[in-house]
């Protein structure tokens, strides 16, 4: 089995980590399929309101790839179809049925896969509404239905605060997850790389002889984008797909079961969360429902769908999209500081850099919240941003690129290896937004390559 | 409450919009972010951000220069009252100095805000924090009997020459406040080289006593024609532990190697400082410092022979090294250039020492004239790292 030692990252030392505890929240009256998360997607409603659906009843797919289906997470009648700013569908809303009643798909057996033609077995995950589960790098879209990846990585870790434990969400699921490699295998020709964090998911006895790759390092070493940049040279091999562990269960389930699945493991962290832990909850589920009775009070929470890192701040009143994990409370703390805090030595400020007392005495983790902690200044160079960088990109010089409209000079410092982590933005002292500006970057740039 | 957080509360409403101060806002906020910071929170991906701000960055440098202000009035006061033949008596000594230093870091503070600020409210932008550290360096490397009318005038050139006018902290390629002295020193040399100007003289004093010498030990070491330079500073009075503390005259707070190497050490330790910059600068002061005394051969000129490391004991070698040199953004960014950014400015330093007699002191225009190469540095380190780096575009 191949070890990696990934270089830079930063492990942030938030409070709030999810016990290994894995509870089930009351079931809800009203699901959601969430299109407006997805920024990938261009969709077009195949419901109005007042259609009665069944679970994996097509809700809405993309304008421009018919393969990216979105399936109703529940059986029952669309109550309302939500729209964001300019017209963006935000979500469609489902009340559910005392009986759920849920369209039939072919069930696929060991037997079946060995026999399937590969096209046919993507063909099936396409209808099944799971194609967007798999993502294709360097843009972490979903990957064109014909494509022959170079590789697919599965990743079983994440290391960003909260991701479900692979102890908590693969627990009776092992025989699941065995399938899903072999599904990935059937589908694309090749073995899976099958990866895991030193001291995750390797520590089970049983996913330890699955493993291709055990990735040790700070945040984001689990990220196949950073197994790619230090394992895979050459440029070809870096289209390769990506799976999240829980993921790939949810389309193993599907084949399996012929039925689209209506359950995943997510964790509930952040500072905001009392106690934080792992739940197992329908897709779609309301926000405000999976964080009930779980939040801290006096404060007013962001619910960040995801991650703390990368996650995307979300509506209390929304619901958790199909690919979501994850949802973390986070303090807003909108106030200003103390009187000259700035100046203390800073005992209990957690920073990256070394210029607070912290430092020398770290604590277990801090109560961080969403303040800025700074205004907006200038780029002074402080190369923070290069030191945690995964990939060896040097942010402080590319977004300069961006900026300046260099796309060929961004290219070249190593822009599409950027793996999104987002510590580029977290580490920086003058507030600036890095993470946002290669991100466009990257879209901007795919966007010309269509 | 706080009465300072009650006394801004009290009067924001004059700074909203409507209020009959409006214009001021961003003065308003500037002046309210020193005291209390800013209550915005992240609207973006990553969530969470940093405890660490550019305020509490540079502030770090200033906690590194008190230590030089507090021996900078001892020092003024003290080679005052040697030149005056009179016993250096403590608290007379603190006056004088105080006396002195007080007003140049008043006006220096004063004229270099109002600089930032102008800018600042024009471009409708938060002051930045870097003004307070060149502000705070600036009159540390002034003689102490600089008029304030050419401290002011100095501190306005680093201010919008050496910064503004490319647009503030961050964008400024060359370091404001050495900006500010070099003007200085080009435009009024009477008041800023030779030996008269680095003692202070007390009222009513017209010379220093005869058995004071007011010659800098880098003047004489520019002088010395025979013998060793050591056996001359050890005539003039100062042994090597006077100048290790810095205790003879010369520029307000830059004299003490002592400080400054405390100063680097602390800068290192927090982060703020990189030590590439400071390892390259050591290595281009005694790399270039033992090569000329190799090649110069005995019998050469005394400055040619001097032990390599005596460089960094006199002048303002030791504070540029610690205190300008480590300037991020007049630096290059890149961890290689930021070596031999540093090597060449050490060398430069002494080559300028060594060689050109009319500058006694070579630290402050290499580091200048290397300010203006960190770019080239970093585009040719960064040539070699892309070059590694394979492309995705084919």
């Amino acid at each position: 089995m191949d070890r990696l030692h990934a270089k830079n990252g930063f492990t942030l030392r938030i409070g709030g980590r999810p016990a290994a505890t894995l509870d089930t929240p009351a079931a809800p009256r009203r699901v959601a399929a969430v299109a407006g998360r997805l920024p990938f997607l261009k969709p077009r409603l195949a419901v109005k309101p007042g259609d009665r659906v069944k679970i994996g009843s097509l809700l809405f797919a993309d304008k421009r790839r018919p393969e990216l289906r979105f399936l109703s997470p529940g059986g029952g009648c669309v109550s309302a179809v939500n729209f964001g700013p300019r017209r963006r569908l935000q979500e469609v809303v489902i009340d559910l049925d005392e009986e759920e009643e849920a369209e039939e798909f072919p069930r696929l057996d060991e037997a079946d896969l060995q026999a399937i033609d590969p096209a046919e077995l993507g063909r099936r995950i396409v209808a099944g509404g799971l194609w967007s589960l798999i993502r294709e790098l360097p843009f972490r879209e979903p990957p064109a239905l014909d494509r022959r990846p170079p590789a697919v990585v599965v990743f079983l870790d994440n290391l960003e605060p909260f991701h479900p434990d692979p102890r908590v969400y693969l627990a009776g699921r092992l025989e699941r997850l065995r399938f899903g490699l072999r599904v990935l295998e059937r589908l694309t020709g090749r073995p899976p790389v099958v990866t895991a964090c030193a001291g995750g998911a390797e520590t089970i006895a049983e996913v330890a002889p699955l493993l291709s790759c055990v990735v040790a390092g700070r945040y984001p070493a689990h990220d196949p984008g950073v197994l790619l940049y230090r394992r895979l040279g050459r440029p070809e091999e870096r289209a390769a797909w990506m799976v999240a562990g829980p993921d790939l269960l949810l389309i193993a389930e599907f084949l399996q079961e012929g039925r689209h699945p209506t359950r995943r493991v997510i964790a509930l962290g952040g500072p905001g969360a009392s106690p934080p832990g792992h739940l197992e909850v329908r897709l779609g589920a309301p926000l405000a429902e999976l964080a009930a009775g779980r939040e801290v009070s006096g404060e007013p929470l962001r619910y960040v769908a995801g991650g703390v890192l990368t996650g995307t701040a979300a509506s209390a009143d929304s619901f958790l999209a199909l690919p979501e994990e994850a949802l973390t409370l986070l303090p807003e703390g909108a106030r200003p500081g103390g009187f000259l805090e700035w100046m203390l030595p800073g005992r209990r400020k957690p920073s990256y850099s070394r210029a607070f007392l912290s430092s020398w005495h770290p604590a277990a983790s801090y109560p961080m919240d969403c303040n800025r902690h700074g205004g907006i200044r200038a780029c002074i160079q402080c190369a923070f941003c290069a030191r945690v960088c995964p990939v060896d990109i040097l942010p402080q010089l590319t977004y300069k690129a961006v900026l300046a409209g260099e796309t060929e000079e961004a290219l070249a410092h190593g822009l599409l290896d950027c793996v999104e982590c987002g510590l580029c933005s977290l580490v920086c002292p003058s507030k600036i937004e890095l993470l946002q500006a290669l991100r466009q970057a990257k879209e901007a740039f795919r966007a010309e390559m269509d | 409450m706080n009465p300072v957080r009650r006394f801004f509360d009290t009067h924001r409403h004059h700074f909203e919009p409507g209020g009959r101060l409006a214009r001021f806002g961003f003065l308003y906020e500037n002046i309210e972010s020193v005291f209390f910071a800013p209550a915005a929170v992240t609207a973006a991906a990553p969530q969470v951000r940093d405890t660490l701000d550019v305020k509490r960055y540079m502030f770090l440098v200033i906690v590194a220069l008190v230590p030089h202000y507090a021996f900078g009035v001892f020092n003024v006061g003290y080679q005052a009252h040697r030149a005056a033949g009179l016993p250096p008596e403590f608290g007379s000594v603190i006056a004088v100095g105080l006396k002195a230093v007080v007003p140049m870091v008043v006006v220096t503070y004063a004229v270099g805000y109002f600089w930032e600020a102008l800018f600042a409210t024009v471009r409708k932008h938060e002051i930045s924090e870097g003004l307070f550290v060149s502000c705070a360096l600036f009159p540390l490397t002034l003689p102490p009997t600089q008029p304030l009318w050419q401290v002011a005038l100095g501190i306005s050139f680093g201010i919008v020459i050496g910064k503004e006018i490319f647009g503030g902290t961050g964008r400024n390629f060359l370091n404001p406040a050495l900006t500010g002295r070099a003007f200085l020193y080009f435009a009024y040399p009477a008041q800023t080289s030779g030996d008269a100007v680095w003692t202070l003289l007390l009222p009513g004093r017209a010379a220093p006593v005869d058995a004071f010498t007011a010659a800098t030990p880098l003047s004489l070491a520019a002088l010395t024609e025979s013998g060793g330079i050591p056996q001359a500073w050890a005539e003039a009075g100062y042994d090597l532990w006077t100048l290790f503390l810095g205790l003879y005259p010369d520029a307000i707070g830059a004299s003490s190697t002592l400080l400054c190497l405390v100063g680097a050490l602390f800068l290192i330790t927090v982060g703020v400082a990189d030590w590439r910059i400071i390892a390259g600068d050591l290595l281009g002061v005694l790399g270039t410092a033992a090569a000329i005394r190799l090649l110069a051969g005995p019998g050469a000129a005394p400055y040619l022979l001097l032990d390599p490391w005596l460089h960094l004991l006199v002048g303002g070698a030791a504070f540029g090294i610690a205190y300008m040199t480590t300037d991020p953004v007049s630096a290059p960014a890149l961890p290689r250039a930021r070596v031999a950014y540093g090597f060449f400015i050490g060398a430069l330093t002494v080559l300028i020492r060594v060689f050109n007699p009319a500058f006694p002191e070579g630290i402050g225009i290499a580091i200048l004239f290397m300010n203006c190469f960190a770019p080239l540095l970093d585009d040719l380190e960064l040539r070699r790292r892309l070059k590694r780096r394979l492309s995705h575009v084919r």
